[in-house]
C-alpha cells in the first residue's frame, strides 16, 4: 500500500480487531488507542503501537476528534480508520483529517455530510428514482402534531443525524408523541450532537434487507450482494444473513441496481451499505450507512471479498481490483451479535467485569471479538462483544454450525445475547427463513422448560454441595441465629 | 446433604451424597449421577449427568442463585433443608412503600416528579442514560412519590434506590397457607 503505511485505528473492540488484521493482510502499519479501561484489550496487544487516551467517556477518548488528530501526527501515522460508530460518520472530522494531510478511510467529507441528513438524502433518493417511505422533513415541536397528522399513526420519530437505533421511537397514538419527541431528540443529542428528529410513516411488519456497496474515487460502484437483517431489538440488529431467505431472483437484482442508483446520485465512495425496508415485492429506501457496517462479515463470507482492505485500498486512492460481473456469492451466512445484554430482563445491557471466555472455532466459523479475561464491560460504550459468523454450503448447514458454534461460546461475568440466539435458531419460522422485524418480540422474556429447570436444580445442589456458597438459614424473626446454627448442626 | 432448592415458587428436596464418580442426587423419585466442572472463568461450568455434558453458567444475583442452560434462565434459591415454615412472606408484604431502583448504572438526565407529586402506574419518574440509551424508570404502581433520592447530572450504581412511592390502595393482604 504506497501510500498508506502507518495506520491510526480511532476504535475499540471487535471492530479495532478487525481492522488489525486487514492491516496484517495489506503490510500496513496499525496503531491502537486505548480508554484506560481497554488497556489490557485485544486490539491494544496486536497494533504495532498503542497510545493512551486521558479517560474512559467517549468525548475525552473515541470521539475526541482533534486528540486522535494528534495522536495519529504523532505515530507517524498517515490514514486513520474510524471503525463504526464515534466518529466514523462525522463530517467534519473526514474534513479535518483531509485538511491535515491524513488519510481518512471512509467516504469524503461532502458525502458523509449528504448521508448524515437524512431528511435531505431521502429527497435525493427519491428524485433518482428510487422508492422512499412516506414521511416528514426535519421536524419542530411546534409542527410535529400537523405532520404527524398528516402521515397517520403509528409511526416512527428518526434522528435526523445518525442511525444505530438511536433517537428511534414508535408512537402508537397522537397522546404518545411529545413525551417520545422529547426522548428521541434527548437521544439524538447525545448520540450525534443534533437534535433534530424527522418522522416516517410505520410498516406493521416490513422485512430490513440492506445492499453492500464498494465505490472507488474512478467513479465504479460495485454492488456486493444483500444481507437480511430482519432479527432486531429496540431498532438494532441481533442477527444478520445473507443471501436474504425468500428473495426473489428478480427482486434481489432490483435491490442492487436501486443501490448502484443510491450510490451513483450521492457520489459514493468507499464502502457503504444502503438500506431498505420490503413489504412484499415492494421496496422502500430506508438510509445510507456511510461505514463498515458491524455485520460486514456475512458478505466477505459469501463473497470472499476483505471490505476492510478494500476500505483502505480505496482510501489510498486505489481503484478496485475488480468489476461487478467478478464478484460471485456462494453458500449462506449469518451472524449473531454477542452483546452484553441480559436478554431475560429485557436486553438491559449487563455491566460487570468478564474473568473467564472461551471463543468457538471449527469449520465454516468466524469469531471476530473484542473479548478478553479482565475486561470491564464499561457503561460508555456500545454493548457489542464479540460476532460469530458461521458459513455453510447451504443455510440449513449455516444454522447448524452457528447452533453449535454458540453453545461452545462461554462467557463468564456478564450475561449475554448468547441464550436469545441459542433460541432463535430453534424457532420454525427461523429455520423457514420466514421472519420480520418484530420476530424478537415473541422471546418475552425467553422460554422456560422442564428438562432444563431440572439440570438448573441439580446443578444448584452440586454447587451448593460444593460449598461454593454457604446456603443461608432461612432467617425469620422466629428463630434467632444460634438456634438455626443448632438446628442445622443436628441435620449433620 | 440435604437442599431445598426453591424454583417458581415451587420447593424441591435435593440430597446429594458423595459417590466415586462425583454426586449422587435424588429429587423426589429421581436419582442421578451428577459432575459440576469448572469450565471458564467463576460463573461457567459443565453440568456432566449420567453421562451427558451441558454447559451451564451459575451466578448470584439479589441472593438468588441463577442458571443459565442454553436458552433457559432458572432463577433459585438454594437453602440447607430445615422442616420449618417461613415467616419471610408475612414479613415482607407489611413494608407498602415501594422502591424505585437503578435497573443498572447509569447517568441520572431528568427527574421527572418530586416529592408530594401523584404518580400513575407506567408514568416515567426518572430517566436514566447508559450505553447511550436513555430509559424511563416508571412508577410499577399507581401512588404518590414520597422522596426522590437522585437528581439530574447524578451518577447512579445499579441497583441504586432512584425514589420511593407510597401506593394508593393498600394492597389486600393475602393469608399465608
Amino acid at each position: 500500500m504506497a501510500s498508506i503505511r502507518r495506520l491510526l485505528i480511532a476504535n475499540r473492540g471487535e471492530i479495532g480487531v478487525r481492522i488489525v488484521r486487514a492491516c496484517r493482510d495489506l503490510g500496513v502499519s496499525p496503531v491502537a488507542v486505548y480508554a484506560p479501561v481497554d488497556a489490557g484489550a485485544p486490539h491494544v496487544r496486536m497494533a504495532d503501537a498503542a497510545l493512551s487516551l486521558p479517560d474512559d467517556p467517549p468525548v475525552e477518548s473515541y470521539l475526541n476528534a482533534t486528540r486522535l488528530l494528534a495522536l495519529a501526527h504523532r505515530a507517524g501515522a498517515d490514514a486513520i480508520h474510524p471503525g463504526y460508530g464515534f466518529l466514523a460518520e462525522q463530517p467534519a472530522f473526514a474534513a479535518a483529517c483531509a485538511a491535515e494531510g491524513v488519510r481518512f478511510v471512509g467516504p469524503p467529507a461532502p458525502v458523509l455530510a449528504q448521508c448524515g441528513d437524512k431528511a435531505a438524502t431521502r429527497a435525493l433518493v427519491a428524485a433518482a428514482g428510487v422508492p422512499v417511505l412516506e414521511g416528514s422533513g426535519p421536524v419542530e415541536d411546534t409542527d410535529a402534531h400537523a405532520q404527524a397528522t398528516v402521515l397517520g399513526f403509528p409511526l416512527l420519530i428518526k434522528a435526523v443525524g445518525g442511525g444505530g437505533g438511536k433517537g428511534i421511537h414508535l408512537v402508537r397514538a397522537a397522546a404518545e408523541l411529545g413525551g417520545a419527541l422529547r426522548l428521541a431528540r434527548g437521544e439524538a443529542q447525545a448520540a450525534f450532537g443534533d437534535p433534530r428528529v424527522y418522522l416516517e410513516r410505520w410498516l406493521e411488519r416490513p422485512r430490513h434487507v440492506e445492499v453492500q456497496i464498494l465505490a472507488d474515487a474512478g467513479g465504479r460502484v460495485i454492488a456486493l450482494g444483500e444481507r437480511a437483517c430482519s432479527v432486531q431489538r429496540r431498532h438494532q440488529k441481533l442477527i444478520e444473513e445473507a443471501p436474504a431467505p425468500g428473495l426473489s431472483a428478480g427482486l434481489r437484482e432490483a435491490l442492487g441496481r436501486a443501490a448502484v442508483v443510491v450510490a451513483r446520485a450521492l457520489d459514493y465512495r468507499n464502502a457503504g451499505t444502503v438500506e431498505f425496508l420490503l413489504e412484499g415485492d415492494r421496496f422502500f429506501f430506508m438510509e445510507v450507512n456511510a461505514r463498515i457496517q458491524v455485520e460486514h462479515p456475512v458478505t466477505e463470507a459469501l463473497t470472499g471479498v476483505d471490505l476492510v482492505a478494500a476500505q483502505i485500498a480505496v482510501a489510498a486512492g486505489e481503484a478496485l481490483p475488480f468489476e461487478q460481473e467478478d464478484v460471485s456469492a456462494s453458500g449462506a451466512a449469518l451472524e449473531c451479535r454477542i452483546s452484553a445484554e441480559d436478554p431475560h430482563a429485557g436486553f438491559l445491557p449487563s455491566l460487570g467485569t468478564i474473568d473467564g471466555v472461551v471463543e468457538p472455532a471449527g469449520a465454516g466459523i468466524r469469531v471476530d471479538s473484542g473479548l478478553w479475561s479482565g475486561q470491564v464491560v464499561s457503561r460508555h460504550y456500545d454493548p457489542l462483544l464479540a460476532k460469530v459468523i458461521a458459513w455453510g454450503p447451504t443455510r440449513a448447514v449455516a444454522i447448524a454450525r452457528m447452533r453449535r458454534a454458540l453453545a461452545e461460546f462461554l462467557v463468564s461475568g456478564v450475561d449475554t445475547t448468547i441464550p436469545f440466539h441459542l433460541w432463535a435458531l430453534e424457532q420454525p419460522e427461523f429455520a423457514a427463513g420466514r421472519y420480520d422485524v418484530r420476530f424478537t418480540d415473541r422471546w418475552g422474556e425467553g422460554p422456560s422448560a422442564p428438562d432444563a429447570e431440572r439440570l438448573a436444580v441439580l446443578a444448584a445442589a452440586a454447587w451448593a454441595d460444593h460449598g461454593l456458597q454457604t446456603p443461608a438459614l432461612p432467617l425469620d424473626g422466629a428463630s434467632p441465629g444460634w438456634v438455626a446454627a443448632a438446628r442445622e448442626e443436628g441435620l449433620r | 446433604m440435604i437442599f431445598a432448592v426453591q424454583v417458581r415458587g415451587r420447593h424441591d428436596r435435593v440430597e446429594t451424597a458423595a459417590v466415586p464418580d462425583g454426586l449422587l442426587i435424588r429429587t423426589g423419585e429421581q436419582a442421578a449421577l451428577v459432575r459440576l466442572e469448572p469450565a471458564v472463568g467463576t460463573q461457567c461450568w459443565r453440568l456432566v449427568v449420567d453421562g451427558h455434558a451441558t454447559p451451564v453458567r451459575l451466578h448470584e444475583r439479589d441472593g438468588r442463585l441463577i442458571a443459565t442452560l442454553g436458552a433457559v434462565r432458572v432463577s433459585m434459591t438454594v437453602r440447607r433443608w430445615l422442616p420449618l415454615p417461613s415467616r419471610e412472606r408475612a414479613a415482607a408484604s407489611a413494608d407498602r412503600r415501594i422502591e424505585i431502583r437503578a435497573p443498572m448504572p447509569g447517568l441520572v438526565i431528568e427527574t421527572r416528579v418530586a416529592a408530594g407529586d401523584p404518580v400513575r402506574a407506567g408514568s416515567p419518574v426518572v430517566i436514566v442514560e447508559a450505553m447511550k440509551m436513555q430509559m424511563e424508570i416508571p412508577a410499577p404502581e399507581a401512588g404518590r412519590v414520597e422522596e426522590v433520592r437522585v437528581r439530574a447530572g447524578e451518577e447512579v450504581a445499579g441497583g441504586q434506590l432512584l425514589a420511593i412511592v407510597r401506593p394508593l390502595h393498600a394492597r389486600t393482604e393475602r393469608t399465608s397457607p
